[in-house]
């Protein structure tokens, strides 16, 4: 069950980027890094939770709001209004009951990585719209790279968290 | 690998407790959608930049609101008996409005929820904007009508045909 790394030729960048990752996991053991992962679990379990309440309450709305990517066709469209937000909540109850936190973390990582894309497609295409990610109200949350930018420090949060539920789950 | 099976599974399992919870939650929330709601696109598809409005009806009517023209508007304004709906931003709405119109930028429409849920939802209510311009008017008719409103409708030619007749009007807050 190797990593299937060990036939590849190394190069400069691979092992310095494998090295990171070996101080990331020495790190992730420590006292410190254990309080971080725990603090990293919650809170982005409640950011989850938080950025689905308004949604789950307003399903129309937040149909609305997917339908401004222009991504979606129309039955696809409604399924994802009614189900995105109740994902969005389980993933964030799981993470900090920490029940299934790796399955819930995976997904939330996916999601995050959706809404990544979906917002750069949707700027490439010269579109301007709020971007519907923790409310559906406002001017303030337009996407941009402003809004890239925090969801792509959501999603190192999550592959940090990642590591370290892999190392749990493999009985470390 | 069995630890790989086992995340598959509970990844399958908490889609699929969000996916039934969801579904089922619309029927017992007051704004649930389902699957065959229908959305409706209006406005001006034609512009890149153009956000389109949407009607999103919970309850599965055809739900598009209808249009009045500026003499309806006026005469439902004399009545007393509508409730006018500016949907530009506050500072617009501060250069002047129609009389006894109340501002509810469309941008900011949550913001908004706590005092219409006091309304009555048979309330008559007009919506504008600025005019042929714009499709704010159409969008907070469309949210409104969602919402659970039934006596929605917008005035498209909005404050600059408003202006332009001489109409009474109000500047200010």
């Amino acid at each position: 069950m190797a990593d299937g790394r060990n036939g590849k030729r190394p190069n400069i960048l691979s092992s310095a980027v494998a090295e990171m990752l070996v101080q990331l996991k020495i790190f992730l053991n420590t006292r410190v890094g254990f309080i971080l992962v725990q603090l990293l679990r919650i809170g982005l379990g409640l950011l989850f939770v938080y950025a689905s309440l308004d949604k789950i309450w307003h399903p129309g709305l937040f149909a609305k709001a997917i339908s401004n990517y222009r991504l979606l066709p129309l039955p696809l469209l409604q399924l994802s209004a009614i189900i995105l937000p109740w994902l969005e909540l389980t993933c964030g109850v799981a993470l900090i009951l920490n029940r299934y936190h790796r399955a819930a973390n995976l997904l939330i990582a996916s999601l995050l990585l959706i809404f990544i894309l979906a917002i750069l497609s949707a700027m490439a295409r010269g579109l301007d719209f709020n971007c519907g990610c923790f409310g559906l109200s406002g001017e303030e949350s337009n996407i941009g790279l402003w809004k890239i930018a925090q969801n792509m420090g959501l999603l190192l949060s999550s592959i940090i968290l990642e590591f370290r539920f892999r190392d749990e789950s493999q009985g470390a | 690998m069995k630890s790989l099976s086992t995340l598959f599974k509970e990844i399958l399992l908490l889609v699929l407790i969000s996916g039934v919870i969801g579904i089922a939650a619309q029927a017992v929330l007051p704004n649930g959608i389902g699957l065959k709601t229908d959305l409706i696109l209006v406005g001006n598809d034609s512009s890149q930049v153009a956000v389109p409005a949407i009607a999103i009806n919970p309850r599965g009517d055809d739900t598009r609101a209808e249009n009045i023209t500026l003499a309806e508007a006026y005469l439902a304004h004399q009545d007393g008996a509508a409730l006018f709906f500016d949907a530009r931003s506050s500072e617009e709405y501060a250069e002047g409005h129609i009389q006894a119109a109340i501002n509810l930028p469309v941008h900011a429409f949550m913001d908004s929820l706590a005092f219409l849920e006091n309304l009555n939802f048979d309330s008559q209510i007009i919506t504008y904007c600025d005019g042929a311009d714009c499709n704010a008017s159409i969008d907070l008719a469309a949210d409104l009508k969602m919402m659970g409103f039934t006596r929605v409708v917008f005035f498209f030619g909005g404050w600059q045909e408003w202006q332009t007749a001489e109409y009474p009007v109000e500047r200010g807050r």
